[in-house]
């Protein structure tokens, strides 16, 4: 039996150069002649204060629990060119596969995928899709149009057909402001950014009807929190029972969508001091069913998994560290 | 005095408890009820352009009845929604027994103008409530519109209206083209709070993306208002104006109160593993909110059990903080009969229908019949 699913691990290349081999010629020279460095996606992560992400597996292994699925948020930060950014990542997809998932079995990996280009992401799905190995296609909260949006939704069917489910991950976009009134000013503002724009990505996904035209595609929401996930859904069925008609493809209220298609991952776990709160957060929440266990190694959001972990049952605990993952991906160790 | 009542609640004195107030009221201004305020300069300008402002009901149409009560139409020439005062004390005041009703007009709020216009046009907006509303029935508030984008000249307004009681409040929206923690906002708040006035963010105002792209229904637009006003709460914590302004009162309205609770757990989180980067913070944000923050109801979530929202309430501690509100004339109005669910205690009813709002805008707790 799995004891233990991480879902949500960081990986990340120092440099282009460990890419280099996995990208032509051409875009070797770009790099190199325009100057192009990765800078760990800093602003996201700032070296001050948050540990660099592993560049290689054996700075990784002993982070590695019974399985773990790794997220390389590299392929988040590559520019606006949408050639490159297809590029990059199957540059890292290939890096990936074989710097850590051809090392270790217990390991398994999000496909990254062009933000910018449909086309270019469907075409990625469909050339790594189906390696087994890979669980789902990862997208940053942060977009230019919702995901949720029409535009999307030949990126789900690939999705779909391959296999896989969606990870949807904190971060993205950088140079575009996080909110309607602009950049932020302090990287606490822009870390806790990512709970309100995931917010925005779950209505999409609902009122887009993405669940109607794709009824097994799941969800999983990474380091974006989940405490605000009940209060936000009491105001989306209320709204749409006001206004329904203006997307008549949902069919049922949205708070269904919601809890049959999404997951959440437990860092960060942003939750009250008092134990009896956290009970009224599982209980608005219908249990902890829609919670799965992620580290986030190598980020720190705190101490408040423990504090979580400390009002579940045995079985509940079980399901979250690793059951209901298992399920979702159809792993087993 | 002792209080000594009759049947009907009406003390021998002619004055009755107040029990009821409602703390968003759309009075709708046209552009015309607004240019006979303005100079021939300001009226030429509007004639001839327009407002530079796009509508956001251009872009996001209200799915429902324009976005209004469908009954709140005046039927009189020249009239709209929210603009007839006859129509809104019939259907609002007198309907529901409202003792207090504080106007919120959102005309200014989506101000790209010109400053000079932008300062006249907020004006216009302020002579309009004196003229039309305030002084038409004595329940009624205004809040002081301002041209918030030029705080010298929303300071200059704050200023000129601040004499007049009947302003309870300075109105700004809750988007605006800084985040409304940012610095330049900082002399509106001053000049709020030097002059004894909360300051009311309305749902509303610069309406760019947020963050995700932009939605394509009003559905997720309007949802969406709530997700605003966490981002910007996170904002005028981090950005340390409560440490700047210590007795400034804010009242974040019609975006939701739900939420509250986690985004404060959030921030406190955060700001343990960040406190170096906040030396401006000498407290918790949470303190902060407790001190400095209020809430208006509507549109109140609505969870399966009722008690999920009475808990929300006490998680977030906001007992003392939330306002009634019914956004009158709009379609999702709360009605005071029956937006608030049975399971809120009765001294909890108590302090969200009058009590807060009372001690927020210092207004009397009798008035005359």
């Amino acid at each position: 039996m799995t004891d233990v699913i991480d879902c949500d691990v960081h990986c990340a290349p120092e440099s282009y150069d460990a890419l280099f081999p996995y990208l032509s010629d051409y875009w070797r020279q770009y790099i190199t002649e325009a100057g192009i460095r990765l800078n760990g996606v800093a602003h996201a992560y700032p070296r001050g204060v948050v540990a660099p992400a592993p560049p290689s597996y054996e700075a990784l292994a002993e982070h590695v629990p019974d399985l773990a699925i790794l997220n390389c948020v590299t392929g988040f930060e590559t520019h606006r060119n949408p050639y490159f950014a297809a590029a990059v990542a199957s540059a890292i997809n290939d890096w990936v596969r074989d710097e850590f998932l051809a090392r270790d079995s217990r390991l398994r990996a999000s496909v990254v995928v062009s933000t910018i280009s449909t086309d270019d992401a469907v075409s990625e799905i469909e050339r790594v899709g189906e390696d087994p190995r890979f669980v789902q296609v990862l997208l940053p909260v942060r977009s230019d149009l919702p995901w949720g949006h029409k535009n999307n939704h030949a990126m789900f069917a690939a999705a779909r057909d391959a296999g896989l489910q969606i990870g949807l991950h904190a971060w993205g976009r950088a140079g575009k402001a996080p909110t309607p009134s602009g950049f932020t000013t302090t990287y606490l503002e822009d870390y806790l950014g990512n709970q309100p724009i995931a917010q925005a990505q779950v209505l999409s996904f609902v009122s887009e009807g993405v669940f109607e035209r794709f009824p097994d595609l799941r969800v999983v929401v990474s380091e974006c929190g989940f405490a605000w996930l009940a209060p936000l859904l009491w105001r989306f069925d209320k709204d749409w029972k006001g206004v329904w008609r203006e997307v008549p493809w949902v069919k049922r209220r949205p708070s269904e969508y919601v809890h049959e298609h999404f997951l959440f991952t437990t860092a960060p776990a942003h939750l009250s001091g008092d134990p009896a709160a956290i009970d009224q957060v599982l209980e608005m929440l219908d249990g902890p069913g829609i919670l799965v266990y992620a580290s986030d190694y190598p980020h720190d959001h705190g101490d408040g998994l423990p504090a979580l972990m400390d009002r579940l049952s045995e079985e509940q605990r079980h399901e979250l560290m690793s059951g209901t993952a298992a399920k979702l991906y159809r792993m087993t160790g | 005095m002792s209080h000594v009542e009759t049947s009907s609640g009406v003390d021998v004195r002619g004055v009755r408890p107040v029990e009821l107030v409602d703390c968003d009221v759309h009075a709708q201004a046209t552009e015309a009820m607004l240019a006979k305020y303005l100079s021939a300069r300001a009226r030429r300008m509007l004639e001839r352009y327009g407002r530079r402002t796009p509508r956001v009901t251009e872009w996001y149409p209200r799915a429902r009845n324009a976005g209004m009560r469908v009954d709140a139409w005046p039927g009189k020439p020249g009239q709209i929604w929210g603009s007839d005062p006859e129509t809104m004390r019939a259907q609002l005041l007198d309907e529901f027994g409202i003792d207090y009703a504080v106007l919120e007009v959102l005309s200014g709020q989506d101000c790209y103008d010109d400053p000079d216009f932008a300062a006249e046009w907020n004006s216009a907006v302020n002579d309009w409530q004196l003229d039309e509303w305030l002084g038409f029935d004595s329940r009624l508030r205004g809040t002081i519109a301002v041209p918030h984008e030029y705080p010298e000249l929303a300071v200059a307004e704050i200023e000129r209206r601040a004499g007049d009681e009947r302003f309870v409040a300075v109105l700004l929206p809750a988007s605006a083209a800084e985040p409304l923690g940012a610095r330049k906002y900082w002399p509106i708040y001053e000049a709020a709070t030097g002059n004894g006035r909360p300051v009311a963010f309305h749902t509303g105002g610069y309406v760019d993306h947020r963050g995700a792209g932009y939605p394509s229904f009003y559905l997720d637009y309007h949802v969406g208002n709530g997700i605003v006003m966490q981002t910007q709460l996170t904002n005028m914590v981090s950005g340390g104006m409560f440490e700047a302004v210590p007795g400034l009162r804010v009242v974040l309205t019609e975006c939701g109160v739900a939420w509250a609770a986690a985004l404060i757990w959030s921030l406190d989180a955060a700001w343990e593993l960040m406190r170096e980067d906040h030396p401006r913070l000498q407290r918790r944000p949470s303190e902060y909110i407790r001190d400095h923050v209020w809430f208006t109801t509507q549109p109140i979530e609505e969870p399966d059990d009722p008690q999920h929202l009475v808990w929300a309430i006490e998680q977030a501690g906001l007992g003392d903080r939330l306002l009634f509100a019914t956004d009158y004339p709009h379609w999702d109005f709360d009605s005071p009969k029956q937006a608030l669910p049975r399971a809120l205690e009765a001294p909890l009813r108590r302090a969200i229908l009058c009590e807060n709002a009372l001690e927020l805008y210092g207004l009397p707790s009798e008035r005359p019949v």
